[in-house]
């Protein structure tokens, strides 16, 4: 026995992994940094409590709602009707916000296809232009719509047309990055085929690697248009026309009576939206919506009960006399198939149609806008870009509080997450009803923007950075809690059958096999929550939730766009250096 | 003596029926073995040989019949009491289905969790004595070199023998084996079948394991079971059998249309396999030569 020990002494024990190192350390990183920005931001749990006292206080200022027909008198503190003018500019307000939407992504869905062919491995003519192309990407997402906005409105004045462009040219780098992974992830073989019949490049293109990536550029086009309906609040900010539009003049005015009801609606409008786009890209790709959002949800569920997803399988059609069945078959018959692709063909042609009427877009805008060009690059306009009143150290300390409210925000999350996420899986929560309460609960977190979250928790409790947090911090929940839900439920189930096949608890089983295994998708969620967080964080200030952005909008409202151009780089140079951060920690976790 | 008479496993006319599926698993099922036999179930895949390891094992219900293991009816143990008998009985897995991302030591500790009470995360939150034997265990099976390194950083064969190490942490008094070698190359299959068997004489354990190659199961077990869509079709001690003998009983001949079908997704996924892999060589040859 002595010989076994002595040999049990001898074992080589082989130097950790660089990756689990990496993502230890991440961890350990980001929860440092996350309480040193609590103290940082002088967040005190007493005020976060006292501010849930102002709760009453502001169902005071919110109660009655004045819902658009209806006005809010301060002597009565009651709603009197006004007649249904204003009724009639609400609808018009929701829909020029849809058509904005539509509209915008759209237009960068089509500049997107040849981006992403010039950017995907597989069809990219040269290594140049693969390198243009994922630069156009790259650099269409560093810069934030609300930047393209602000420069747009200047252009063209308030209205519909800034809020389409800078939908247009932010979402080319989200649709066409996905949509050259679409074309990566093709199957060779087709295209193949068509060379070998001695087909053409582009015919290789539009017959071969088309048809498969089309459905998943729809895909990603509607999924795009979702964030983009969440993302109309700040647009309406700066000064582009709809909803968020309405809703901030609304805040502005401090009167919540008449901005919740425009808060609600705007929630209501991104479910909706959000469960029609789910279930067309649940029936263009003919599997259940994998996406994060309320609708996609929705959709699975409902998809788990029927199987008519998935299941259109050609059935051969019989004949005997074979002339007579050629002749038929020269007339696609109006099967089931062919009815529903017309419908839906016609659909979004009335839909897109309808988009372009209800935005009100002013196209003649582009034609004479090259006229304010000059006045935009000239002195004290846009060029050349300059902090102006602020002095070195308020930008410095702006950036600061906008990190600490991404890191502060983020350790939250993750232990509200750690607590939540578990519940939420089918393999660790103890039974169905448990999981599918907090699957709920995590599905109603993700139904609100969270730019509305942040404006509850600014009018709660007050202006600054502790709204920003709370507002980030809660909304990450509902992303950070699905997808570590998610990936406890993708982790390999056979350890965790062998565990119980040796008689281990639920407990044992969650510790010893399900925590393990999930580990690396668990560190690469967070990260991509940071990088969402700051991002957002960078944005913030213009609703009042503290950092960077409150200097970015007070420059627009006096118009010293040279000053606003100066915190939109500044801004971009912040997305980008976490980004590049994020790609090297990636890198070091592989 | 009566602990030698009485049988460890005994299985009446068990049937099983997965919800949702057409035709029953098992059908009238019933036989025993008896303290330090060594059992192989023969059979195809799909004819029901998972299913009724598992069912000794307490990881699936009868529907109709019934399962006693160890003395206890595994239909009317609930809870503890059923993690208890799991305890008591090694299961080794087709898959090994090891922990990847942890050690080979952690890994075979998990074996001994039955025996502790509440969830354990990392090495040393398992009691230094369990540790020791751990290794002791690691040794047995000729990885103790191996036992600070990831599991999933080991051949297949290799982690087989550390999921055979976690089995010998319960201590188990039945050892189950569900197809152990079918994922494995030839010369690792035997050295994992021989390990079993030395094993099992050692420690004088019944060992129930599934197999669907006769030759492997002539030269090892005590006595052969064959199942075939769900029935007992054979059960026979090997003395003096020969490999044309089962054949002739068991037959690899289709003779049910379960079975055909059987046969033809066998073929059918080995043909796929072989397809796939060379369009993927020829699409690797284009890539190097730029046709792409």
């Amino acid at each position: 026995m002595t010989d076994l020990a002595e040999r049990i002494a001898a074992v080589r024990r082989p130097r950790p992994r660089p990756s689990a190192v990496a993502s230890i350390a991440t961890l350990l990183t980001l929860l440092a940094l996350g309480i040193a920005s609590f103290s940082g931001l002088g967040f005190s749990w007493g005020a976060m409590i006292e501010s849930f006292d102002n709760l009453p206080q502001f169902f005071d200022r919110v109660v009655p709602l004045a819902w658009p027909g209806w006005t809010w008198e301060r002597a009565t503190n009651s709603v009197v009707w006004v007649g249904w003018a204003p009724v009639g500019e609400f609808w018009a307000s929701v829909l020029m916000t849809l058509g904005i939407v539509i509209v915008g992504t759209l237009l960068a869905a089509l500049i997107s296809i040849p981006v992403a062919y010039g950017a995907a491995r597989n069809t990219s003519p040269n290594p140049t232009v693969m390198a243009i192309c994922r630069g156009i990407g790259v650099i269409s997402r560093a810069i934030p719509a609300v930047a393209f906005a602000s420069i747009f409105v200047f252009l063209f004045s308030l209205g519909p047309l800034p809020g389409i462009l800078a939908f247009a040219l932010h979402s080319i780098g989200m649709i066409s990055k996905m949509m050259a992974d679409a074309i990566e992830q093709i199957d060779e073989g087709p295209r193949l085929a068509i060379r070998s019949t001695g087909g053409s490049k582009a015919q290789e293109f539009w017959s071969g690697v088309v048809p498969q990536a089309f459905p998943a550029w729809v895909a990603v086009t509607l999924h795009r248009a979702d964030i983009n309906l969440r993302e109309t609040v700040i647009l309406g900010y700066v000064g582009v026309a709809g909803l968020g539009y309405d809703l901030a003049n609304a805040l502005h005015a401090l009167n919540y009576h008449r901005a919740i009801p425009i808060a609600i609606t705007i929630i209501v409008l991104c479910l909706l939206f959000e469960i029609v786009s789910s279930v067309a890209r649940a029936r263009l790709l003919g599997v259940r919506p994998t996406g994060l959002g309320i609708g996609d949800a929705v959709v699975r569920a409902a998809a788990a009960r029927s199987s008519r997803i998935a299941s259109a399988i050609e059935k051969p059609g019989g004949g005997d006399d074979r002339t007579a069945a050629i002749e038929r078959a020269m007339r696609r018959p109006w099967d089931s198939d062919r009815i529903t692709s017309t419908i839906s063909l016609v659909l979004t042609v009335v839909v897109i149609a309808g988009a372009f009427v209800a935005s009100q877009a002013d196209w003649l805008d582009l034609v004479t806008f090259w006229g304010n060009l000059p006045i935009l690059l000239g002195k004290e306009h846009l060029w050349p870009p300059t902090f102006g009143i602020y002095t070195p150290d308020q930008v410095w300390s702006a950036i600061v509080v906008t990190f600490q409210v991404a890191f502060a925000a983020t350790f939250m999350t993750i232990v509200l997450t750690v607590f939540i996420a578990p519940f939420a899986a089918r393999n660790v929560a103890p039974n169905g009803v448990v999981r599918g309460v907090f699957r709920g609960l995590l599905l109603l977190i993700r139904g609100i923007p969270e730019l509305i979250l942040a404006i509850f928790f600014v009018i709660v409790s007050g202006l600054g950075a502790q709204a920003g947090t709370l507002a980030l911090a809660i909304g990450g929940v509902g992303l950070l809690g699905k997808l570590v839900a998610d990936s406890l439920e993708e982790v390999p189930n056979g350890p965790e059958r062998a565990i119980v096949a040796l008689g281990g608890t639920r407990p044992q089983v969650f510790f010893a096999s399900t925590v393990p295994m999930s580990v690396p998708a668990f560190v690469a969620h967070v990260l991509y929550l940071l990088e969402q967080n700051v991002r957002a964080a960078t944005l913030l200030g213009i609703v009042g939730g503290g950092g960077i952005g409150l200097y970015l909008y007070d420059s627009l409202r006096v118009s010293r766009y040279d000053q606003a151009a100066a915190f939109i780089l500044l801004i971009i140079a912040l997305v980008l250096v976490i980004e590049g951060v994020a790609v090297l920690i990636r890198r070091a976790l592989k | 003596m009566t602990d030698r008479d009485t049988p460890v496993v005994s299985i009446t006319d068990l049937g099983k029926t997965y919800s949702g599926a057409a035709d029953p698993a098992l059908t009238g099922v019933s036989l025993s073995v008896a303290r330090g036999e060594i059992v192989v179930l023969l059979g195809l895949s799909g004819s029901g040989k998972s299913t009724l390891l598992r069912h000794v094992d307490g990881l699936e219900r009868p529907t109709t019949g019934s399962v006693v293991a160890l003395g206890a009816d595994i239909a009317t143990l609930r809870g503890r009491a059923l993690r208890e008998l799991r305890g008591r009985i090694g299961f080794i897995f087709q898959q090994f289905e090891l922990v990847g991302p942890l050690t080979v030591l952690e890994n075979v500790l998990t074996g001994s969790l039955a025996d502790l009470r509440g969830p354990r995360v990392g090495l040393w939150s398992y009691p230094a004595a369990l540790r020791r034997t751990a290794l002791g265990h690691l040794d047995r099976v000729g990885l103790l070199e191996r036992a600070y390194q990831r599991a999933d950083t080991l051949s297949g064969g290799q982690q087989q023998r550390v999921a055979i190490a976690r089995a010998l942490m319960q201590d188990p008094e039945i050892l189950l084996a569900d197809e152990p070698v079918a994922s494995l190359d030839p010369e690792s299959s035997s050295q994992v079948m021989a390990l079993i068997r030395e094993i099992a004489a050692e420690r004088g354990l019944t060992v129930v394991c599934s197999l669907h190659q006769v030759d492997l199961a002539l030269g090892w077990g005590d006595r052969i079971i064959g199942l075939r869509a769900g029935r007992i079709v054979l059960d026979t001690t090997t003395d003096g059998l020969s490999r044309e003998q089962v054949m002739e009983i068991y037959g690899r001949v289709a003779t049910s249309t379960t079975e055909l079908a059987a046969i033809t997704t066998e073929l059918a996924d080995v043909r796929e396999a072989l397809l796939s892999e060379q369009l993927r060589d020829e699409l690797r040859r284009d890539a190097d030569e730029g046709v792409w």
